[in-house]
């Protein structure tokens, strides 16, 4: 429902706001501390439980990940997608593993889900790229953090 | 009928029924391991274990009759405490590696570990592992993660009847594995994975191709033989991953055969034709039917016995338009195979088409034959003829009498009627999208005799 409300004089010809606002500006132009940072010299600190880029804990040059497909299963966007082989020293291990990291909306539920402490997201933020590759096994495997 | 009381509720039952399973029939779960209904009980897992009154102990729920006023619980607290022992007896030994293991998701063991089991394990010993022997091309054997149900060992020797599987050793180091380590001989090996509760015994087949929660099930008929077992196809992504038996007493219990489970595989090569084909080279539907319209003088038509009813209707309609004969082919004779499930007719509707009166091909004369069929039948003695396919085809069936392939559905890819040995008109159910430009049966007569311009 509209309604219609009696306005005074001043309010109508808004002046006086257009004062009192540009007073703020002014304020905090002059006398206020900046919050803008001269990125990329400059970064951030962020919390150790920031969600950025995915890698996969390895232990002694091992990937951790035994493809057991509970990241794919709990994944929101659908866009973990392995493939389970089996080596001589390994029963099962990931053969593909590739996450599609323009699907992937960094909910870190992969993460939760791991039974075998593999998948990581890192601190990692700018993943910026000419291409739209995946984030295939190989790139996966660097390690990016200390989780 | 006698009546039982269950956890309260009132059960009839008849006389020799265990506890078990009138307790399912009522709804009430009781968790077991080494009772399976298809095999004979030997009550030693001790999961089943139930509270009776006026019977001092616990008794095992799979090996004791019911009787008439019996009153049974399930879940008093004595039970519960009883059934936490169980799991954690039973786990002792277990790796606990449901991660890399294939019965994860689909295990009892598990189910029932985290239904009545404990988050913690007290145990603080080395665990006893075993060296696993290889046990033929269908079964992949990890011994640590047996619980000695030995569910295995009945059904080789009651229902392969073949006794290959033996528990070697005795207590803490009892060892299941086949007789003088030799690989398995039964023609119906897919089954112990199917009957083992944990991923001690997995299908080679199947393992590490897909998790078990993917899987979409179709329930659905095998086309292998004259039995025509009741069967479940797993799938994912229009693409079959394994077949499973289905419970049916009157035409295969709870069983199937290696055969039939992995007899998919063919109708997912890539050697399948899958695109309509005439005198040497690839054509739209339209194209086809066209050329082969202005060829049909002196037709016959030949129905193999592994088509559905309505497939052979279609194709009945067709040879009365065309006013040419009909018949059938395929071995036609059917007898036992073993004494357990496979026939010697390998056509899911030999018994149909007999039942429909055709007569069978005896090299009849003809100058084009149209052999229709579903991939299952081998294909007539033809020697020169030339001779048009529709129906399910490999490129290595192409002869040089070959003039043209009109690619059909497989019975993973059809719905349809087909009538086992037994006289039982059984459904097929499609499972899988069509592949290719295939087209059923029904479609490629209509287009045929009605022309039409669907590409
Ligand atoms: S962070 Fe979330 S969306 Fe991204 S891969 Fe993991 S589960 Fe999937
Ligand atoms: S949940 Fe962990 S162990 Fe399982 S597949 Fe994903 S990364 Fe590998
Ligand atoms: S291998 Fe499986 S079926 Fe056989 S005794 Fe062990 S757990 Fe039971
Ligand atoms: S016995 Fe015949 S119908 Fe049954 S699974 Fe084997 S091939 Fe299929
Ligand atoms: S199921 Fe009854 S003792 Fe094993």
């Amino acid at each position: 429902m509209l309604l219609s409300k009696k306005k005074g004089f001043f309010t109508r010809i808004y002046i006086v706001e257009i004062i009192q606002g540009l007073a703020i500006t002014l304020k905090n132009f002059f006398f206020s501390r900046k919050v803008t940072i001269q990125y990329p010299e400059e970064r951030r600190a962020y919390s150790d439980r920031f969600r950025g880029l995915h890698y996969i804990k390895a232990t002694n040059g091992v990937e951790n990940c035994t493809a057991c497909m509970l990241c794919p299963t709990v994944c929101p966007a659908e866009c973990i997608h392995i493939e389970a082989g089996e080596q001589a020293d390994k029963e099962k291990y990931p053969v593909r593993f590739e996450i599609d990291l323009l699907r992937c909306c960094f909910c870190g539920m992969c993460e939760e889900a791991c039974p075998k402490d593999a998948i990581k997201l890192s601190a990692i933020y700018e993943m910026a790229t000419h291409s739209r590759e995946v984030l295939r096994k190989d790139m996966l495997l660097e390690q990016r953090g200390n989780k | 009928m006698p009546k039982c009381i269950i956890d309260g509720r009132e059960a009839e039952f008849s006389v020799g029924e265990n506890i078990v399973d009138i307790a399912k029939r009522i709804g009430v779960s009781i968790p077991v391991f080494c009772y399976h209904p298809g095999l004979s009980v030997v009550a030693q897992c001790r999961m089943c274990t139930v509270e009776v009154e006026k019977m001092g102990k616990l008794q095992t729920g799979c090996s004791t009759p019911a009787t008439d006023g019996m009153v049974i619980h399930t879940n008093s607290q004595k039970v519960l405490d009883a059934r936490q022992s169980t799991m954690e007896f039973l786990l002792v030994n277990h790796p606990l590696d449901c991660p890399i293991c294939d019965k994860s998701g689909e295990c009892d063991l598990q189910d029932y570990s985290f239904e009545h089991g404990s988050q913690y394990s007290r145990y603080t010993e080395e665990r006893r592992t075993y060296v696993d022997l290889d046990m033929g091309p269908v079964i992949q054997k990890n011994m640590n993660r047996c619980i000695h149900c030995t569910r295995c060992i009945r059904f080789a020797d009651e229902i392969a009847k073949l006794p290959e599987m033996v528990a070697m050793q005795r207590g803490n180091a009892t060892e299941i594995t086949t007789a003088d380590g030799r690989p398995l001989e039964t023609d119906y090996a897919g089954n112990y994975s199917d009957i083992c509760p944990t991923g001690s015994l997995t299908l080679k087949d199947f393992r590490f191709h897909k998790r078990a929660w993917f899987l979409k099930k179709t329930p659905t008929i095998c086309a292998g033989c004259s039995r025509g077992c009741s069967i479940e196809l797993q799938t994912h992504d229009d693409h079959v991953y394994r077949i499973i038996p289905r419970e049916n007493q009157a035409v295969n219990q709870y069983w199937m055969c290696d055969e039939g489970r992995f007899m998919y595989h063919a109708y997912q090569e890539e050697s399948r034709l899958c695109v309509p084909w005439f005198d040497g080279q690839e054509l739209a539907w339209q194209e086809a039917l066209q050329q082969l319209r202005a060829k049909m003088t002196g037709a016959l038509f030949l129905v193999a016995t592994d088509l559905t009813h309505e497939e052979v209707d279609a194709v009945s309609q067709l040879a009365q338009f065309y006013g040419a004969q009909l018949l059938a082919f395929g071995s036609d004779t059917d007898a036992d195979y073993d004494a357990i499930l496979r026939r010697t007719n390998m056509a899911a509707n030999f018994h149909g088409l007999k039942r429909r009166g055709l007569s069978w091909y005896a090299g009849q004369k003809a100058e084009l034959v149209i052999i229709v069929r579903a991939g299952r039948t081998k294909l007539p003695q033809l020697g020169e003829t030339p001779w048009v396919g529709m129906g399910v085809f490999w490129e290595k069936e192409k002869t040089p009498s070959c003039q043209g392939i009109l690619p059909g559905l497989s019975y993973l890819e059809k719905n349809g009627t087909v009538t086992n040995f037994q006289g039982t008109d059984q459904a097929l159910k499609q499972a899988v999208a069509v592949p290719g430009m295939c087209r059923s049966v029904p479609e490629i007569v209509m287009q045929w005799m009605h022309g039409g311009e669907r590409g």
